[in-house]
């Protein structure tokens, strides 16, 4: 978590208003979000607590299958599909940003010379928020593209959903 | 006396209180369990170790390969029944996929080398394009295709063909054409370069002559 990189564009924030007339993040283009065919799970949490009106962090815990790796937030080549999480911003609710692990360096046995920024096995996204009283629901989506030693699968995206309760 | 009473009735009672506690918590754990279980049940299943793993093998192998129609980055149209008398090579890839990254520089030497023989070489771009951006996305790949000096052509709208192709799941997914335009030999992920060889090698023993 040290190790944590901040990176104030990752997030995609959307305002709740037009959130509800729009097509959610996870809904639009870019990666299905069929649920029999996802590679990652998100574990918790589901519920948070937080002091109102004072910046707070959220861990957000995902998981990838056993077998496969997911593109790092920053992937070495510009035409990977990055790991990303994209946030409907509820009213009440600022997410000024969201930090990425580094990923970790993967190669193909028959090109070891080439080397991959992945994710694999479990990984933690950080939410930074501020949230007034009250209860809120944050909602989004994790877009990520998973691949196993030798194939890769299509892009996908995981629906989120985090209740955060502000006193 | 009714102090006397009152005592082993509150432990009784505290007693009791911890048990349901206890049960009620390990009802709830039990629940979780279920419920992660069932979670990872929608996983993808973990690939098989390399050496369990018995070589992919298309249901189409040993049948004519599904003819069609699909265009060029330029919108020029290319059939595979136009090949036909050549051995083709149908490699479904995407920009996005590392894999066929690793494999797309051998499919160029190969085309280099074979293309005399009558080896042709389609790479079919297999992700849905977004029609909204259709500009930007033709033009990434162009660049892409410069960068990785593919000289063979990429054909887009894949997606349209993936279910007679018996559903490109995973990438790269590469078809091996005979001359007559049956799939002689197909390969799922990524496979060693001889592999590719042998298997363009097949294609063109395959089949009559040009």
């Amino acid at each position: 978590m040290k190790n944590l990189s901040m990176i104030l564009p990752a997030v995609c924030v959307l305002l709740a208003a037009s959130a509800s007339t729009q097509q959610l993040p996870w809904q639009g283009k870019g990666g299905s979000a069929d649920k029999d065919h996802q590679s990652v799970r998100y574990l918790f949490p589901e519920q948070v607590t937080v002091t109102a009106n004072k910046p707070a962090t959220v861990e957000l815990h995902f998981r990838i299958a056993d077998g496969l790796h997911v593109n790092s937030h920053t992937p070495h080549e510009k035409s990977f599909i990055r790991t990303d999480l994209v946030l409907a911003e509820p009213s009440g609710v600022k997410i000024p940003a969201v930090d990425f692990p580094p990923g970790s360096d993967y190669s193909f046995a028959v090109n070891p010379s080439e080397k991959l920024s992945v994710y694999t096995g479990e990984f933690v996204l950080v939410a930074h928020l501020t949230a007034q009283p009250g209860e809120h629901l944050l909602e989004g989506a994790l877009r990520y593209q998973a691949c196993d030693s030798t194939s890769c699968y299509p892009p996908r995206k995981l629906p989120v959903a985090v209740s955060v309760i502000a006193r | 006396m009714k102090r006397n009473l009152l005592v082993p009735i509150v432990v009784l009672a505290a007693l009791a209180l911890m048990v349901w506690a206890g049960v009620t918590n390990y009802r709830h754990r039990k629940q979780q369990q279920a419920q992660m279980q069932k979670m990872e049940a929608v996983l993808i299943p973990n690939p098989p170790a390399a050496s369990d793993e018995a070589p992919y093998r298309s249901p189409l192998e040993g049948k004519p390969a599904p003819d069609f129609t699909l265009e060029d980055l330029s919108g020029k149209k290319v059939s595979l029944a136009s090949l036909k008398g050549k051995a083709v090579i149908v490699d479904f890839w995407a920009t996005w996929c590392a894999p066929c990254k690793v494999e797309i520089p051998w499919f160029a030497k190969f085309h280099d080398q074979y293309s005399a023989q009558g080896l042709e070489i389609l790479g079919v771009y297999a992700d849905e394009l977004d029609k909204d951006n259709l500009v930007k996305e033709k033009a990434d790949i162009a660049k892409f295709m410069t960068d990785m000096h593919m000289n063979y052509p990429v054909l887009l709208g894949g997606d349209g063909i993936a279910k007679p192709y018996g559903g490109i799941d995973a990438l790269p997914t590469t078809f091996f054409i005979d001359r007559n335009g049956k799939v002689v030999a197909s390969t799922l992920g990524l496979v060693g370069r001889d592999e590719i060889e042998a298997n363009i090698k097949k294609a063109l023993a395959s089949g009559a002559s040009s």
